[in-house]
C-alpha cells in the first residue's frame, strides 16, 4: 500500500484508506457484484436450469447486444451528454445493411463496415449539432432517434422485413469457438493483458518508482486468469465461446485500454467532470465529445449487426422498434446500473458488462421461473433505481464522493 | 493525515518564497536555469515588454466587452488589473491566456506579433494562468491535473498512450521542491482540502517554466495575512524574472502594496494607470468607478 519514491527523500507514505474511500474508488463495483451474485443464488434456488452451462452460455449471448450498446453509451455519458438515438442508429443501420446485402448484392464483408461507419457518422453529426448550436444532447438525439425510426420504416420493403438467412451474416450468431481453440483464445487474451500489466510495471521500475508487486502485477493477472478459466470452462461445456461473446469481450478490452491508458480516455473523464477546466487546459472539448458520440454510434451499429444476425433478419422490430423500446432503456440502464454516472466523469469499462449481466440475468431468470414479461420490466426498473440509490447511500454514509 | 492540517495557505506561501530565496528555483527540470536567471540582470522593467496588447476589442454577440483596451507586461514586473464588475478585466486576461480570441487588436509577445487561438498557444509561449476557481477536475488525481492538456505521452494504439510513470516522477519532483511531497498523487483532487487544491493549481502553473503568470483573484478567499504571503510569493516570482498579472478586487490591502503598476479598466477600456508606490487606494477606486477626486459621484 505504500506509495513511495526512491528518487526523492520524501518520507514513506503509508496511508490506510478507509472502507468508504475504497468503496468509492477501487471497490466501487463491489455492491453491484454482490447484487449479481445474490440474483444468481436466488435464481439457482428457483430454477434447476439456471446454473447450467447451457443456460449461462445463453445468458451471456442474450446480454451481448445490450452490453455492447451500454459500452458505447458509456462514452457519451462520461462526457456528461446522453445519446437517446443509439437504438435508432442500431435499427436504421442494420436495415440499411440488410437492404445493401439483399437488394444490391453487396458483400456482408463490405456492408458491415459500412453500417458501422454510418453509425459513427450519425453519432458525430448529432455531436456537432450539440456543440455548435448548443441544443442539449437530450433533445438533439431524441429528435434524431425519431427521425431515424421513420427512415428505418421507409427503407424497409413492403413486407416490412428483410431475411438475412443464407447471406452469410447469420454465421456471426451461429459461430462458436470450441475445443482447444477456446483455450487458445483465452491464452492470447491473457497474454495481451499480462503484457500491458508488465510493461506498466517495467516503466515504473525504470522511472525509479516503487511498484506494488502484489497489488499492481500479481493480483490483476491472477484474477484475470481465474475469471477467464471459469468463463471459458463454462462456455466450453456447452458449445464453446460464441463469436458474439468474443466480440463483446474484445470490445471490453479495447474500451478498458482506451479509458485507462490513453490521453483520449483521460480527456473523456476530464471533460465530463469539468469541461471548462479541460477547455482552459487546451483540451479540444468539442472534438472529444464528437469522438465519444461517434464511438457510441459505431458501436450501436455493430450491436445492430449482431442483433440482425441473431434474429436472422431485420424489420420494424430492429433497434427495439419505434421509439427504441426496451433496447434503448436497457442500454442506458445497464451502463447506469454498472456505475456510470449520468452527471459525467465517472464509470469504468466493467460497468457495461456488469450492468448488462444484471439486466440479462433478471430477464433470463424470470423467464425460467415462468414469470410474464410485465413483471420483468417492473423488476428491471426497480433494480435501476435500487442500484443508483445504493451508490448514493454509500456516498452519504461515508462522506466520500465517488469518482 | 497530519499534513492536511498543517498545510494552510500562508505557510505554503512562505515555504515557496523560502525555497525561491534559497535559490531552489521552482522550474521544471527540462529548461536550463540560466534562462530564468539571465532576466535578473534587468531588474524592474525590461525594454521590450513580454506582452504588449494594443487596442483590443472583444464582442460577445451584441455585448462589446472590450473597447480598445491595451496592456503591457514587462519581465520582473507585477501588474494589477483592476476595475469594477463588467469593466472587462476578466475578458482581457482571458484574451491574454488564449481562452477568448480578440475580435480585433494587436497582441505582441517579446516584441513579435503573435496569434493566440487557444490556451495551448498561450502556454507554448510561456503564459500560465491560475484561475480563481482553480480549474481542476475533481475526479482526476494530482498528477492528472498537473499535466492536464500537456500529458507526457508516447505513441500507442488508439491515440497517444499516457506515460504515467514519467509523469509521476516529474510531478513528485516539482511538488517536492514546493515542499508538497506528502501530497497524495493517486487520490482524486475532489477528495482533498481546499488548501491542497490551491497548491496543486499553483504547482500546475509553474510546472512548465512560464514567462508570464496570470493570477485571477488570488486573494479572494484568503485572510489578510494569507494575502500578504501571496504578495510576497508574487514578488519573489517577479524577482526571478517572471511577468505577473494580477486581477484583484482587494485594492486597499493587496493591490496597492503588492504590485508595481496598476492598470484601471472601465467599460472595456483603459481608464487610468498608476505607479503603485505613488497612489492611494482611494485614487484607484475613484478611477475604477469613473469619479474624480472631490467630485461627488451622486452629483
Amino acid at each position: 500500500m505504500a506509495d513511495t519514491t526512491v528518487t526523492t527523500a520524501a518520507p514513506p507514505l503509508v496511508r490506510r484508506r478507509s472502507i468508504g474511500e475504497l468503496l468509492s474508488s477501487d471497490f466501487r463495483a463491489l455492491p453491484i457484484v454482490i447484487g449479481l451474485v445474490a440474483l444468481w443464488v436466488f435464481f439457482t434456488i428457483q430454477s434447476d436450469v439456471f446454473l447450467t452451462a447451457r443456460n449461462l452460455s445463453n445468458l451471456l449471448v442474450q446480454s451481448t447486444v445490450v452490453g455492447i450498446m451500454a459500452l458505447g453509451v458509456m462514452f457519451v455519458l462520461l462526457v456528461k451528454e446522453i445519446d437517446l438515438s443509439v437504438a435508432a442508429i442500431n435499427g436504421v443501420t442494420s436495415v440499411l445493411m440488410a437492404k445493401l446485402i439483399v437488394e444490391a448484392g453487396v458483400s456482408p464483408w463490405l456492408a458491415v463496415p459500412m453500417a458501422i461507419a454510418i453509425g459513427a457518422l450519425i453519432g458525430s453529426l448529432s455531436a456537432r449539432w450539440v456543440t455548435f448550436v448548443g441544443v442539449p444532447s437530450f433533445v438533439v438525439t431524441l429528435g434524431l432517434g425519431l427521425a431515424l425510426n421513420g427512415l428505418q420504416l421507409i427503407l424497409l420493403p413492403a413486407t416490412a422485413r428483410y431475411s438475412l438467412n443464407g447471406t452469410g451474416l447469420e454465421k456471426i450468431a451461429l459461430t462458436n469457438i470450441g475445443g482447444i481453440w477456446a483455450w487458445v483464445v483465452l491464452v492470447i487474451g491473457l497474454l495481451v493483458f499480462a503484457g500491458l500489466v508488465f510493461s506498466e510495471a517495467a516503466r515504473r521500475n525504470k522511472a525509479g518508482l516503487e511498484t506494488p508487486v502484489m497489488r499492481g502485477v500479481v493480483a490483476p493477472i491472477v484474477a484475470a486468469t481465474g475469471f477467464g478459466i471459469v468463463v471459458v470452462a463454462i462456455l466450453s461445456a456447452h458449445k464453446g465461446i460464441p463469436l458474439v461473446v468474443l466480440i463483446f469481450a474484445v470490445l471490453l478490452g479495447l474500451g478498458g485500454y482506451v479509458l485507462k491508458q490513453t490521453q483520449f480516455g483521460l480527456y473523456l473523464y476530464a471533460v465530463g467532470n469539468n469541461d471548462e477546466a479541460a477547455r482552459r487546459s487546451g483540451v479540444k472539448v468539442d472534438r472529444i465529445k464528437m469522438t465519444a458520440f461517434a464511438i457510441a454510434g459505431g458501436v450501436a451499429a455493430l450491436a445492430g449487426v449482431i442483433a440482425a444476425s441473431r434474429t436472422l433478419g431485420v424489420g420494424v422490430f430492429s433497434g427495439g422498434g419505434v421509439g427504441g423500446g426496451t433496447l434503448l432503456l436497457e442500454s442506458i440502464a445497464a451502463a447506469v446500473i454498472g456505475g456510470v454516472s449520468l452527471f459525467g466523469g465517472r464509470g469504468s469499462i466493467h460497468a457495461a458488462l456488469l450492468g448488462a449481466l444484471v439486466i440479462g440475468t433478471v430477464s433470463n431468470g424470470l423467464n425460467l421461473m415462468g414469470v410474464e414479461n410485465e413483471i420483468r420490466l417492473i423488476v428491471t426498473g426497480l433494480l435501476l433505481v435500487l442500484a443508483v440509490s445504493i451508490d448514493k447511500l454509500i456516498e452519504k454514509a461515508t462522506g466520500q464522493q465517488s469518482f | 493525515m497530519k499534513f492536511a492540517k498543517a498545510l494552510k495557505i500562508p505557510k505554503f506561501a512562505s515555504q515557496i518564497s523560502n525555497t525561491l530565496l534559497r535559490g531552489g528555483v521552482m522550474v521544471a527540470p527540462s529548461l536550463p536555469r540560466e534562462e530564468i536567471e539571465m532576466t535578473d540582470a534587468t531588474p524592474g522593467r525590461s525594454a521590450t515588454p513580454l506582452i504588449s496588447m494594443r487596442n483590443i476589442h472583444k464582442r460577445f454577440g451584441s455585448l462589446h466587452a472590450l473597447r480598445g483596451a491595451s496592456l503591457d507586461v514587462h519581465a520582473g514586473e507585477v501588474v494589477a488589473l483592476v476595475g469594477d464588475n463588467g469593466a472587462g478585466k476578466s475578458t482581457m486576461v482571458k484574451v491574454m491566456a488564449g481562452v477568448h480570441m480578440a475580435t480585433s487588436g494587436e497582441y505582441e509577445f517579446e516584441g513579435k506579433p503573435v496569434t493566440i487561438n487557444s490556451p495551448t498557444d498561450a502556454q507554448k509561449l510561456g503564459i500560465q494562468t491560475v484561475y480563481q476557481d482553480l480549474a481542476l477536475c475533481a475526479n482526476l488525481d494530482a498528477v492528472q491535473n498537473l499535466f492536464l492538456g500537456r500529458e507526457l505521452t508516447g505513441s500507442g494504439l488508439f491515440g497517444r498512450r499516457l506515460r504515467r510513470a514519467e509523469s509521476e516522477v516529474k510531478a513528485r519532483e516539482v511538488l517536492g521542491r514546493m515542499r508538497l511531497g506528502n501530497l497524495s498523487l493517486t487520490r482524486p483532487v475532489g477528495a482533498m482540502s481546499g488548501g491542497q487544491r490551491q497548491n496543486i493549481a499553483i504547482a500546475r502553473s509553474i510546472l512548465w517554466t512560464p514567462k508570464v503568470v496570470i493570477l485571477d483573484e488570488p486573494t479572494a478567499a484568503l485572510s489578510h495575512s494569507a494575502a500578504e504571503q501571496v504578495g510576497t510569493l508574487i514578488r519573489t516570482l517577479a524577482d526571478q524574472g517572471l511577468g505577473i498579472v494580477v486581477v484583484s478586487h482587494d485594492i486597499h490591502n493587496f493591490v496597492v502594496n503588492a504590485t508595481d503598476r496598476i492598470e484601471v479598466m472601465r467599460l472595456g477600456a483603459n481608464a487610468a494607470s498608476f505607479k503603485s508606490s505613488e497612489v492611494t487606494g482611494e485614487q484607484v477606486v475613484n478611477a475604477m468607478v469613473g469619479g474624480n477626486e472631490g467630485v461627488n459621484l451622486a452629483g
